[in-house]
């Protein structure tokens, strides 16, 4: 098993690495854990060459006894192929609509700050669907002022008038996704799990999900965070 | 290595001359084979990739072993560290003898390791290796990933205004674990851990032996993780949690709801207050015994244990943490929340 194991840990490590060069780790864990991935990228491919290294120079690993005594357990590295063969090849995408409806939805009623309301002006205000959803629940949504609001976020499904865009947010990894819901009116829906951006301003009275009357609809890629 | 210094030394050179001929290792062969078996795979993956339900299996799957590996990684690197620079003997003295001393001193020690559960999972198994009471390092292993710093501070971000969730999720876990450690050093059988004991650290220079422990238990414990994450992504997609909503607030039923919520999904423990804070439809106890079970029993831990302690082990200790940390969860709640 070693050197093979040593292989096997440089190749993980090298997945890793290639996760952060390449952005794409976004996909599956927060932003912020880049640098953590890095680093235990590294780390695993040092212990890995260290491994290859050693073991073909005298073709018998240290621990070769716990092996032979243990039998089973050994061999259960090889597992790790499976995640890093598929990353080398195909990235799985990020969650999309799939998942929106098999879960709880972010409650944006807890721990909503009070707004201030939003100043009118030419621009549309970028803003997160969980701000949109926090402001819309905050004194049913006085804070927009009228004012007109862009988001950007994928289509969870058409709708009669309008569709529903919706964006995860997560706290550590996908695993642990919840997403903020909401329903764009006036627009014809893009195709399922298209990426969106929309503008438009805050419609009173949408109920469970709140409304956004849209101006204007544009397909964008992906972005690098898709989650909130 | 350091030639000879191993008791078997001839044997080993019997076999190292016994190899020498041979062209290509075969293990390496091995991983080249597979590795270039999943490329011509390629065209497949993409096609599965293109239904819905696969693609969101294949993302949770990736995601719970990617952001489980950077814990996994210092949790090794601990544990080779106890492994290479730690003297044999130390820790069963630096331990009160009494197992009714040492299991709660070495459950609040788990405040001092920040990270979430898979890391704790190779630093309890070397503890053992290295002589400490099992019973103690079993109530780390069970309490560190819960009432760490970084995990209190998320559930206090993830409940805000409400202190006492976090003071109820600290008493619950530290409770929950000096109360399975106690079990364990009453009635535990401690032979069921005879695999850790046998796995005796390799000899050589500290650095050495730090390398090639740190490589075998990454490995290990990796391999399970592997078995872990796909389990929960099948859980996650195969199973839609609205069937939870069935039993929402209906007392008892919730909380057994909840905790096998917690096991199914094998969330990170940093991560599962904000999960919990999104469950409003359940009671808050219940809540408190999602985040108390989760770190302590999910399928992730439970494929973890079974590698670094054995299964028989792992078959006992999962149904005993979870039925204590549910009893647990339950009374804290009825005095706190």
């Amino acid at each position: 098993m070693t050197p093979a194991g040593g292989l096997i840990s440089v190749l993980v490590g090298t997945v890793l690495l290639r996760l952060v060069v390449t952005g794409v780790y976004g996909r599956y864990v927060r932003i912020g854990m880049g640098p953590w991935l890095a680093v235990a990228g590294a780390t695993v491919i040092v212990l890995g060459l260290v491994t290859l290294v050693r073991a073909l120079r005298h073709a018998e690993p240290v621990d070769a006894h716990d092996h032979h005594r243990r039998g089973e357990g050994g061999r259960v590295g090889w597992l790790l192929l499976a995640p890093i063969a598929a990353l080398l090849l195909v990235a799985p995408p990020t969650l999309g609509s799939f998942g929106v409806d098999r879960g709880a939805k972010v409650d944006v009623r807890a721990g909503a700050p009070v707004f201030t309301p939003l100043v009118q002006s030419g621009e549309p205000v970028r803003m997160t669907l969980l701000e949109f959803g926090q402001r819309a629940f905050d004194h049913d949504g006085a804070s927009f002022n009228g004012a007109a609001v862009q988001l950007t976020g994928f289509v969870a499904g058409a709708e009669d008038g309008g569709f529903r865009l919706a964006r995860y947010e997560i706290a550590c990894c996908a695993a642990d996704a919840a997403p903020v819901v909401l329903r764009v009116v006036g627009a014809r829906s893009p195709a399922r799990d298209r990426w969106v951006t929309v503008t438009g301003t805050f419609q009173p009275g949408g109920g469970e999900a709140p409304e956004l009357a849209a101006s204007n609809v544009v397909e964008t890629p992906a972005p690098r965070d898709p989650y909130e | 290595m350091v030639k000879g210094v191993n008791t078997q030394g001839a044997e080993l050179t019997e076999v190292r001359n016994d190899r020498r001929p041979r062209p290509v290792e075969p293990g390496l062969a091995g991983v080249a084979l597979v590795v270039v078996a999943a490329a011509l795979a390629r065209p497949l993956l993409e096609d599965l990739l293109d239904r819905p339900a696969v693609a969101h299996w294949a993302t949770i799957f990736v995601a719970i072993a990617v952001q489980a590996l950077p814990f996994l990684v210092l949790g090794v690197v601990i544990s080779a560290a106890v492994a290479a620079l730690v003297p044999a003997g130390l820790l069963p003295r630096l331990l009160p003898s009494s197992p009714a001393l040492a299991v709660p001193v070495a459950a609040a020690a788990g405040v001092a390791l920040p990270g979430c559960e898979c890391g704790s999972v190779p630093i309890a198994g070397r503890l053992v290796a290295r002589g400490a009471p099992p019973a103690a390092a079993l109530a780390f292993l069970l309490s560190a990933p819960a009432v760490n710093p970084v995990v209190l501070t998320a559930t206090a971000v993830a409940f805000p205004g409400r202190p006492q969730v976090v003071f109820a999720r600290l008493l619950a876990s530290l409770l929950a674990a000096t109360v399975v450690g106690l079990v364990w050093a009453r009635s535990g059988r401690d032979e069921l851990l005879a695999g850790v004991h046998r796995r005796r650290a390799p000899d050589g220079p500290p650095l050495a032996v730090l390398a090639a422990t740190a490589q075998h238990d990454l490995l290990q414990a990796g391999g399970f993780l592997i078995v872990g994450a796909a389990t929960a992504a099948t859980l996650q997609t195969a199973v839609p949690r609205s069937v939870l909503d069935a039993v929402a607030g209906a007392g008892p039923l919730a909380f057994l709801a909840l905790a096998a919520l917690a096991v199914a999904m094998a969330l990170c423990s940093e991560a599962d207050a904000f999960v919990a804070a999104s469950l409003t439809q359940f009671s808050l106890g219940a809540r408190l015994a999602f985040m108390v079970v989760g770190p302590m029993v999910d399928v992730k831990l439970i494929a973890l244990q079974a590698g670094t302690f054995g299964r028989g082990f792992a078959l006992r200790f999962a149904p005993l943490t979870l039925a204590v940390a549910l009893v647990v969860s339950a009374l804290v709640a009825w005095w706190l929340l």
